[in-house]
């Protein structure tokens, strides 16, 4: 495996953390911060695409180990989000934090409600169920907006770090 | 050079691609490496639950001697209490056991109480988990109950290596045979949907059409005893609200668990003993 994709999988790892640390203070409110959308983003923004897509599937059953989910049920939304993203990225200014975090933004928001349908039991009072929904999901898209540049540049200066030139990597092609 | 078609939809072919290939790999396999990355993250959730307990240790160290000389104070009349209701508990256990061997009835099923930290707390609208700080070193076994002081939690799902997850009773997925307090009849219980910022709620059905409560007069709902997994009289939760269902011949209701659920860090998994040799 890169060196890259194990860079990018630690990141992963430690985002995991935060975010299960974070929702264990928040369980005693009954809300849920979810940014799948944060996992995906900067690797099919500005990485070549193979990297990026080990990366958001490890990233997705990273998620998906610790869930009462069938195995892989991230991890191939993940790849679906990279390889939507990754299509479009020509169309942006990619490099600029500002569009990673819109991009996190709206991948966040279409993973959300994908999982949603996937996830939410229609015989248990579906309406409320969608109402708990929405304030997790507002409450992720602030906690996403928020820590999306951090985690950028932590995943940059660690490719850095290790020796990786994120200008050659984000022109290769598929 | 491939044609810039192709060269888009690329990304989807391989996403095609890779689903099948997953689909078509070994379930074994899948398990394996589901433990595989749980186990990777578990000692980090570890370690981030001891450096919880060596903050509030902390933290309680800055309280005052009289704020301890008064806790102290308090825990020895709760002891003394204690201390009487397990003499009682005793010469009840002797006389039920005289009883069951007159009788020659089955002995129910014991208990062996492990008591667990909570490492994390995972509650969103589709699942309500905990993970907790033993697992399959500490002699867990998958499907056990697991009770606080305010009644039931929920029960173990998955066990790992030193960590376990347990499936709380608000969570949507989760049914039990309850009874309301004083009645026998058994009732579904359900797990319901657990609204922001207020205490997690579940539903109930089959309730017989003689229980009336109101919300100013709640009813103590608690576990039958049917199905094996839980032990009688744990309390679930309270019966706030019934109405006839659309058949007619039952209510339903729905049902306030302990807010207290919510913010656990500690709870206590009862795992079954090896059943007793018949007399």
């Amino acid at each position: 495996m890169k060196l890259r994709v194990l860079i990018l999988a630690f990141a992963s790892l430690l985002l995991a953390l935060i975010l299960g640390q974070l929702n264990h203070l928040l369980g005693g409110w009954q809300v849920n911060v979810w940014c799948g959308g944060l996992f995906v983003a900067f690797a099919a923004l500005r990485l070549d695409y193979r990297t990026g897509a080990a990366s958001a599937f490890i990233a997705g059953l990273l998620l998906d180990a610790g869930e009462p989910v069938a195995f892989g049920t991230q991890g191939f939304l993940f790849l679906a989000a990279h390889a939507v993203i990754f299509n479009v990225r020509a169309r942006a200014p990619r490099d600029e934090t500002v569009v990673g975090v819109v991009v996190a933004l709206l991948a966040n928001l279409a993973l959300f409600l994908a999982l949603g349908f996937l996830r939410i039991d229609p015989t248990v009072e579906p309406a409320r169920s969608w109402l708990r929904g929405f304030a997790d999901l507002l409450a992720s898209q602030i906690v996403l907006a928020l820590i999306a540049p951090w985690f950028f540049a932590m995943q940059k200066r660690l490719l850095e770090l290790s020796g990786n030139n994120l200008r050659d990597l984000s022109r290769r092609s598929i | 050079m491939l044609p810039q078609r192709f060269d888009q939809a690329k990304p989807f072919l391989t996403l095609g691609i890779a689903l099948l290939a997953w689909l078509l790999l070994p379930t074994a396999v899948k398990r394996v490496a589901r433990a595989g990355f749980f186990e990777l993250q578990a000692p980090l959730e570890t370690t981030a639950s001891y450096v919880r307990d060596l903050q509030d240790f902390w933290a309680l160290k800055t309280r005052s001697k009289n704020e301890l000389i008064e806790a102290g104070r308090d825990l020895a009349r709760l002891n003394a209490a204690y201390e009487s209701r397990i003499q009682q508990d005793a010469s009840l256990r002797a006389e039920l056991e005289r009883l069951q061997s007159i009788l020659n009835l089955p002995v129910p099923q014991g208990y062996r109480a492990e008591t667990a930290r909570v490492v994390k707390r995972d509650f969103t609208s589709w699942w309500q988990q905990l993970v907790i700080r033993k697992g399959r070193n500490h002699g867990l076994v998958e499907g056990s109950p697991v009770i606080y002081a305010g009644g039931v939690v929920g029960r173990v799902r998955e066990v790992h290596a030193y960590t376990a997850v347990v499936e709380l009773i608000s969570s949507p997925g989760v049914r039990i045979a309850a009874a309301a307090e004083g009645d026998t009849r058994p009732i579904s219980y359900q797990g319901g949907v657990n609204p922001t910022y207020g205490p997690a709620t579940g539903l109930i059905e089959y309730v017989p059409l003689d229980v009336f409560v109101t919300p100013d007069t709640p009813r103590r709902l608690v576990t039958s005893g049917l199905g094996g997994v839980f032990p009688p009289n744990f309390t679930v939760g309270y019966i706030t609200r019934v109405e006839p269902s659309s058949d007619g011949l039952f209510k339903t209701g729905e049902v306030r668990l302990d807010p207290g659920l919510s913010a656990l860090n500690e709870v206590t998994v009862l795992v079954p003993e090896s059943p007793a040799p018949a007399r």
